[in-house]
């Protein structure tokens, strides 16, 4: 009787409340006007910019769920990218490879992160900064595998996932693809939130100890978490390298962790959707700025540090500030 | 005489440094146990070595089945929970959530009746850092009894409270003891709190033992009263 009480369900999740739904509605139109009315440059852009909010996503979640900072999400995306080429060179079905990659990348991940999820803080970003450019040696010196520096051709076979390879080449067919894999994967981590699990996680997130004394283990779920997160960034590098054909150690340079994670933080963690919002604004900016100055990068720094400490939360800070701002003005107005 | 949950030897020591040392006691079901003593007399520290959150000498026993050394959730799961010097919830999870994640946590039991109790039924769905402080610490009671354990460890539940609340809280423990049979050991500053709601007390000073006995007795003890102030005088 009291538990019944006290039980919740997926239907306090704001993905499934009117609201957001609408939302989602909104966006899947904007997705195909987008679509049927883009020039290919645009489509093209779109497709990168959507797979690669999927990179941000896999840290915001990190970040937003376990309060961990990863210097290291390059690995899983390198992973699931160099593990989709060496599907196809191979000869392996295509399908099943593809899924045996993320089971290996969560796999791997997820014995790694029974270590590191030991660490937090900066001990647990220098770590997997370590592990980061780990990967990325072992990809550049692993010649008879990857090829090295010169990077591998990704031969796609026919159709994948009953549908043609061209699809996942051109910029409309890519960006449809990438837009429903990142709709579904934001859904699913609202979702994901909402459940008991979720609230667990947050739980650790906030008090680990208590949780234990509360009677969990939480070195499993911890793991699972930082295997989650990076099974998302192997995602995003699956469909990287589908979209590219061809993949490289660069795309496993801690750099690249490093954009993934100014993506996140402009976006901030106050909502799942954050890591989106900054990934896609951080990319258009990027390309605007590098059409309008060669020194982009100095002035792109400048506008990050300046949004950072004008808004610590990022764009979700940002909209819980107008919403609490509007939600004020309205009580204050009520009030009259 | 069986006890429920026995304490043999607990001691700990920092570097060179002897924070507790040889101290054992007793708890019975129905009965709330006081321990206390000037600050640094390692009651907090003692709480922290039988409950397993920091390793330490001695031994554990629960139902005359030594626990020493096993996990803190292990020692949950048995039965035997605590509270924090600090207020420790999930100040992002709304005050069912958390309630619910205890329940889960622990193999479910009173929930329902324990928000009752501690009139937590009109914040239930507020974040627990939106509610008052008197209310967090509530809240933190609720995790700590959510499951019906048999031994209840609480460090300093009244710090930060007002009179009035503390009132409240002794009223909590009392019947927590007493209609729920569990078996309670209470760190407190607060003496309103120890003498309205304890019927043994421990004194501890300087990491050891100093003097066990009723209230009454400790109340006007004049070993208590110079350990705490200096002088008898």
């Amino acid at each position: 009787m009291a538990n019944q009480t006290l039980a919740h369900s997926f239907r306090e999740s704001p993905i499934l409340r009117p609201s957001g739904l609408i939302v989602l509605a909104i966006l899947t139109a904007t997705v195909v006007i987008l679509t049927a009315t883009g020039s290919r440059i645009t489509l093209s852009l779109l497709a990168q910019a959507t797979i690669i909010s999927i990179m941000a996503l896999s840290v915001g979640f990190l970040a937003r769920t376990a309060d961990l900072i990863s210097f290291g999400h390059a690995a899983p995306f390198g992973l699931g990218a160099y593990g989709t080429a060496l599907v196809f060179q191979h000869g392996i079905p295509a399908e099943v490879g593809i899924w045996l990659v993320l089971v290996a990348v969560f796999a791997l991940f997820f014995v790694i992160g029974l270590v590191v999820g030991k660490l937090n803080g900066i001990a647990f970003s220098m770590l997997t900064l370590a592990l980061g450019q780990f990967f990325f040696v072992a990809v550049s010196k692993l010649r008879a595998i990857t090829a090295g520096a010169d990077g591998m051709t990704v031969s796609l076979p026919r159709s994948l996932f009953g549908l043609p390879s061209r699809t996942f080449q051109t910029p409309d067919g890519m960006f449809i693809i990438a837009a429903v894999i990142l709709a579904a994967l934001v859904i699913l981590i609202y979702l994901f939130e909402a459940s008991r699990t979720g609230r667990l996680a947050i739980g650790v997130r906030e008090n680990e100890e208590r949780v234990l004394f509360l009677g969990y283990r939480t070195k499993i779920l911890k793991a699972a978490v930082f295997a989650t997160s990076a099974t998302i960034a192997g995602v995003s590098g699956v469909l990287f390298a589908l979209y590219q054909g061809f993949v490289s150690p660069e795309i496993m340079h801690w750099s690249f962790s490093g954009n993934a994670l100014i993506m996140a933080i402009l976006g901030g963690s106050l909502a799942v959707w954050g890591p989106v919002a900054g990934a896609l604004v951080f990319f258009f900016l990027r390309e605007w700025l590098s059409d309008l100055t060669e020194h982009w990068l100095a002035v792109l720094g400048v506008i990050l540090i300046t949004v950072t400490v004008a808004w610590p939360g990022g764009m979700t800070g940002l909209a819980k500030a107008m919403r609490t701002r509007i939600s004020g003005r309205e009580r204050n107005g009520g009030g009259k | 005489m069986s006890f429920l949950f026995r304490c043999e030897n607990i001691g700990k020591t920092y570097g060179g440094v002897v924070a507790l040392k040889d101290v054992s006691l007793n708890l019975e079901s129905g009965q709330v146990h006081g321990l206390i003593g000037p600050n640094g007399a390692g009651k907090s520290t003692f709480i922290d070595v039988v409950s397993g959150r920091t390793p330490g000498l001695g031994r554990v026993f629960f139902e005359d089945r030594e626990i020493t050394g096993i996990s803190p959730s292990a020692m949950r799961r048995a039965g035997i929970s605590r509270s924090f010097q600090r207020t420790s919830i999930f100040p992002a999870l709304t005050v069912r959530d958390q309630i619910e994640l205890a329940n889960h946590g622990t193999g479910g039991g009173n929930t329902g009746e324990l928000v009752e109790m501690l009139g937590l039924g009109a914040v239930l769905d507020t974040e627990a850092e939106e509610i008052s402080y008197g209310q967090q610490r509530l809240v933190d009671l609720a995790l700590a009894l959510v499951g019906d354990p048999r031994v209840l460890l609480l460090d300093e539940p009244a710090a930060g409270l007002s009179v009035q609340e503390s009132a409240v809280l002794s009223g909590h423990l009392e019947e927590i003891a007493e209609r729920w049979n569990v078996a309670v050991l209470l760190v407190e500053h607060d003496m309103d709190v120890i003498f309205r709601v304890c019927k043994v007390l421990t004194v501890l000073a300087s990491g050891r033992f100093l003097v066990q006995g009723t209230s009454a007795d400790i109340r006007n003890n004049p070993v208590v009263i110079e350990a705490y102030f200096g002088s008898t005088a």
